[in-house]
């Protein structure tokens, strides 16, 4: 049986490996709430595919908006794939650092985790 | 199925915000009862896992691509709804503020859609379809196909509130979509509670065998 330590390590690794692969292989396809936009505004039947240049119609006028920082899981076209495994195995690793520490936050006083 | 800001105006986001906070609470109370060394690295694992396979498109035919979410994965690995609500919550903040993938006012709406409804549909329909057929593998395929297929009906009525899809068109276009989509849940969801059983059989808290004090090798 795998210990704790090991689990964890490679569990990490496996996740960082799926997001490089992901980067080159995920479909460019809009996903279903996209593709569900698209078919409402007319840029898509049910069961075809969309136009190249199709666009969903986003209401920003009085709708929040936000900047993030890694738009698309890029860091911009020139970067192209390298900035996009930068950014997946950012947030991969962010993801798996955000739970140890909130835990550890949630943990401390006291009692050990 | 994240939502982004520009698709729910932002007092209906509020609300959305406060119901998924409650239930964040009380994931939070979850993780600080439940969690110990042996949990940690599999929560934590599985929120770096979700987070990867999530960015992970696959195309479902109709010009249209979709991933796992892991609502019902990592409720019913962790024997708890709230478990889900944990993950995906931490998961979708990653998601909104760093990569702007679901909005920050609508956060609280893809919290209650991928891991409140996710998280108990796929709990509680794992845990019903167990009891009656005793097999892992179908019940969390379905489990998990209805965790995916149930939350996108729950976005599709949103977005007829927030005035942004008709209802009907948006229930039926939701609905097939996911229906498809449902299949890559159910089918990793499987695939990944066979590789933990396999390295960890303890951690895996979904009622096939009581949960056994293993020694330290």
């Amino acid at each position: 049986m795998m210990d704790n330590r090991t689990f964890l390590i490679v569990g990490l690794v496996i996740s960082l490996l799926v997001g490089c692969i992901a980067v080159f292989m995920a479909s460019s396809d809009p996903d279903g709430l996209e593709s569900t936009a698209l078919v409402v505004q007319g840029d898509k039947t049910l069961t075809g595919a969309a136009h190249e240049d199709a666009e969903i119609h986003e209401v920003t006028e009085g709708r929040f908006s936000y900047e993030s920082p890694m738009p698309d899981y890029a860091l911009g076209e020139e970067m192209g794939s390298a900035g996009g495994l930068v950014a997946i195995l950012a947030g991969t690793i962010l993801a798996f650092l955000a739970v140890l520490g909130l835990v550890y936050v949630m943990k401390a006083p006291g009692k050990s985790v | 199925m994240h939502i982004p800001d520009a698709f729910i105006p932002i007092y209906q986001g509020a609300i959305y915000w406060v119901i998924a906070l409650v239930f964040v609470f009380l994931a939070v109370r979850w993780a600080k009862n439940e969690m110990n060394e042996e949990k940690l690295p599999l929560v934590a694992v599985l929120a770096a896992a979700i987070f990867a396979i999530q960015s992970f498109n696959l195309p479902v035919s109709m010009g249209t691509s979709g991933h796992l979410v892991g609502g019902a994965l990592a409720a019913i690995i962790l024997g708890s709804p709230f478990a889900a609500v944990f993950i995906l919550t931490m998961v979708l903040i990653v998601q909104g503020v760093l990569f702007g993938d679901g909005g920050i006012t609508t956060m609280g709406a893809n919290i209650i859609n991928m891991g409140v409804i996710g998280g108990f549909v796929g709990f509680y329909s794992y845990k019903g379809i167990k009891a009656a057929t005793k097999s892992m593998p179908v019940s969390a395929f379905i489990a998990a196909w209805l965790a995916c297929l149930i939350p996108a009906l729950a976005c599709a009525v949103e977005m007829f509130i927030a005035g942004t899809f008709p209802l009907m068109e948006g229930l039926v276009a939701m609905g097939i979509y996911h229906a498809i989509i449902g299949v890559i849940e159910g089918v990793i969801t499987v695939a990944a509670i066979y590789l933990i059983m396999n390295v960890r059989p303890d951690l895996v808290d979904n009622g096939v065998k009581p949960v056994k004090k293993v020694s330290a090798v």
